[in-house]
């Protein structure tokens, strides 16, 4: 087995930290855009990025509560998002008990 | 990106975000650590050479009520800070769990009040119901939500709560105070000591593990 097992779309650092992240609320619970940027200390535009790529991928929803600039925007992973998560992570386990 | 440096990053990642959504910081446990043998070590120093038994003065309850006032705040604010930005279920039912735990504590003040104003028994009794009832009925509501939850580490600490506050009850109306203080500062000193140490161990534990 080789690194190429792992899902490209989640193999990517910024990427991985965002799943990692959201994986660790409870499902049904949502982060908001501004609180998940804190932690992850990323710019605005780098992590909107990868949030899109994630979604596109069905990986996480964003919801947007209010207008205007008391507009807030929270994401979660969706049941794939954290199907797709737990495969990565047993992939990469079983990767590392190979080497 | 090499596994090894995936699997660092997994768990790095997950370790941090845990500890910066829990409010139960091992600083909380401190606080309420400090305010316990505090608070019921100042009344216990009030009453321990009232002979007979009075209760304690207003003066030493303002200084025990402010304490816990300060020990809900530290509490509030450690939830408020870790919780920013998250929405959800979760949030819903811990203000439901907030407002029935406050329900209980209600209820049960409203009841000793009227056991207290119906009955003939000496000050020492009332106090002794006042404070160790209060105590196990909160850590027996807290052990049911922690079993629903199956949070097994906070259940567990409800155990010996109650146990604490059956061992007060039988030290009577002065000692209770010293009981109280001094075992749920040792409860909540080693309850910080065991979240100390769960936050260094997930900090090293790596996916190779497999735990």
């Amino acid at each position: 087995m080789t690194a190429e097992a792992l899902d490209p779309l989640i193999h990517v650092p910024v990427r991985l930290q965002i799943m990692a992240a959201l994986a660790t609320l409870p499902e049904g619970d949502h982060l908001s855009f501004k609180r998940l940027q804190d932690m992850l200390e990323l710019t605005p535009g780098n992590l909107i990025t990868h949030l899109r790529k994630l979604e596109e991928a069905g990986y996480l929803e964003t919801s947007k509560t209010g207008s205007g600039p008391a507009s807030r925007t929270s994401v979660a992973l969706t049941y794939d998002g954290r199907h797709a998560l737990d495969i990565y992570a047993t992939t990469l386990r079983r990767l590392l008990h190979a080497v | 990106m090499e596994p090894r440096e995936a699997a660092r990053l997994l768990t790095q990642t997950q370790a941090d975000a845990r500890r910066s959504l829990d409010f139960r910081a091992p600083w909380v446990s401190l606080v309420a650590a400090a305010v316990a043998l505090i608070g019921f070590g100042i009344v216990w120093l009030n009453v321990r050479d009232q002979h007979p038994f009075t209760g304690p003065s207003a003066a030493s309850l303002v200084f025990f009520y402010g304490l816990i006032a300060l020990r809900i705040a530290t509490v509030i604010y450690a939830y408020a800070r870790a919780r920013t930005g998250v929405s959800g279920r979760s949030v819903n039912v811990q203000r439901d769990e907030a407002v029935v735990m406050s329900g209980v504590l209600l209820v049960c003040y409203l009841a000793l009040i009227g056991i207290a104003n119906s009955g003939s028994h000496g000050a020492g009794f009332y106090w002794s119901l006042f404070l160790n009832g209060t105590l196990i009925a909160l850590a027996a509501v807290w052990a049911g939500r922690c079993a629903i939850h199956k949070n097994w580490h906070e259940a567990a600490l409800t155990v010996p709560v109650a146990l604490i506050a059956a061992l007060a009850a039988i030290a009577g109306p002065r000692g209770m105070w010293l009981v109280n203080g001094v075992g749920l500062c040792v409860l909540l000193l080693a309850n910080a000591a065991i979240g100390k140490w769960q936050r260094r161990a997930t900090r090293t534990y790596t996916v190779r593990t497999g735990a």
